[in-house]
């Protein structure tokens, strides 16, 4: 390439060593986040790494330990219909496929998106639901994070100087789950005002499963693992489901903004977690 | 500003110059004169500047040009058959589905990997094919019967 400061790598050593070798230098993949940032003057890389080239980030594939493992340069188009992503583990496809528009989910990458942590994005609030963890690469070698300790504060994530997000794995689904995202939107395409990710699955009557994250209501997704296991073995009836959506209500931490009030979203957060818990006691119901 | 770079624009090898945060909107209209896609929010939103690359819809202000060398450009320009409008094109002409133009070349590059992908679109398919694509005069009722009206053939 002929442009000072612009690099072409093929392999995630390369890449690392050149992020390694320059703290100025930025990854760009499909550009979605990052030139919007250039855009507006709010980031101006002197040196560009670009991972267009980057094989091992493109694949989705099973790991030895059975979870699955998207690479960082998936699009969200791609990720929308990945068949490897069954039962509950469905949310991360039907997250992806509300992201933005058509064109920039033809663009934009699982990776970028999850770097760039723009808590109003759509995948961070179904990861966190996932379980699932992030895999990183450095000069010093490869260490995974799960997104409960990966996503930090607004628009700020674990990663530090010199790191590659090289994939998203994803736990097997539990099994015989479903799984419901579920995104209050002004206009299609929009950022949400708020979104809820919800897993689960029942034994009988009881429930055997349950996996519940809020998104755009706060500095990271928000999910309370102890008001979910409260619910665990009992056969989620509406006592019980507005115990835990108060719950998160209150666990909120909303702001106001060009599409809604803080006090809005507070109001909001119960009835959409309750009626995509809902949804999903339905959908197990009638084995969808 | 930057080196000398080479793109395949609309079937054709075309020089440029560009730094390092050169976006391709930038190179293809202030540099190579094709001035359909259009510079609207710069930030990916409004669909302006929609072109296609390799084969797929682009935002032509979130492509780097230094990252857009070795695939292939086409713009609206690039659609049109021997010169002239092509059965699209026209039929943005004869429904009046042009006001104050700013987004046709973006709708027209959206409409046309649209019926690529789906020969008949119902209204619902154009409305989501084009969902990326903001008409500030909001005139969708004669686009969406452009895209249609074309299908139909």
């Amino acid at each position: 390439m002929t442009e000072a400061g612009y690099f072409d790598p093929v392999s995630v050593d390369e890449v690392v060593a050149l992020l390694a070798a320059d703290d100025e230098a930025k990854c760009v993949a499909g550009g979605a986040s990052l030139v919007a940032m250039m855009n507006a003057r709010l980031v101006e890389p002197s040196r560009l790494v670009s991972l267009r080239h980057v094989e091992e980030l493109k694949k989705i594939e099973t790991a030895e330990d059975g979870w699955l493992q998207i690479g960082a340069l998936v699009r969200h188009c791609d990720v929308a219909i990945a068949d490897e992503l069954a039962d509950g583990n469905q949310i991360l496809s039907q997250a992806a496929s509300l992201i933005a528009n058509p064109v920039i989910r033809d663009m934009g990458t699982i990776g970028g998106s999850v770097g760039h942590f723009d808590p109003a994005a759509d995948y961070p609030v179904a990861l966190s639901a996932l379980g699932a963890e992030i895999e990183i690469a450095s000069e010093k070698g490869r260490r995974r994070i799960p997104v409960s300790n990966f996503f930090v504060d607004w628009y700020e994530t674990a990663l530090e100087p010199g790191d590659l997000i090289t994939c998203i794995r994803v736990p097997p689904p539990p099994t015989g789950s479903t799984g419901i995202y579920e995104k209050l939107a002004k206009v299609k395409g929009d950022l949400g005002i708020a979104m809820v990710a919800v897993i689960m699955a029942m034994q009988g009557d009881a429930v055997s499963h349950l996996a519940v994250s809020v998104g755009g209501c706060g500095p990271k997704p928000i999910r309370l693992p102890e008001a979910e296991q409260a619910l665990i073995g009992g056969s989620i009836d509406e006592a019980a489901i507005q115990d835990l959506v108060g719950k998160l209500s209150t666990a909120s931490d909303p702001v106001d903004d060009v599409r809604a009030s803080a006090a809005y979203r507070k109001l909001l957060i119960p009835r959409l977690v309750a009626q995509a818990i809902g949804q999903a006691k339905v959908n197990l119901r009638d084995g969808s | 500003m930057g080196e000398t770079i080479s793109l395949n624009l609309n079937g054709e090898v075309r020089e440029a110059k560009a730094g390092l945060t050169t976006t391709l909107l930038e190179v293809i209209r202030d540099q190579l004169g094709l001035t359909g896609a259009k510079k609207g929010c710069n930030q990916g939103v409004c669909g302006a500047c929609t072109v296609s690359i390799d084969g797929k819809l682009a935002r032509a202000c979130l492509s780097l040009a230094v990252n857009s060398v070795g695939r292939e450009i086409t713009t609206n320009e690039g659609l049109t058959e021997d010169g002239e409008p092509s059965a699209l094109q026209q039929s943005f002409i004869d429904n009046g589905a042009v006001q104050c133009g700013f987004c046709t070349s973006g709708m027209i590059v959206s409409s046309h990997a649209l019926l690529q992908d789906i020969p008949n679109p119902s209204i619902d398919e154009v409305r989501d094919g084009l969902s990326g694509n903001v008409c500030r005069c909001s005139g969708y009722r004669k686009i969406i019967d452009a895209v249609r009206g074309v299908a139909r053939g």
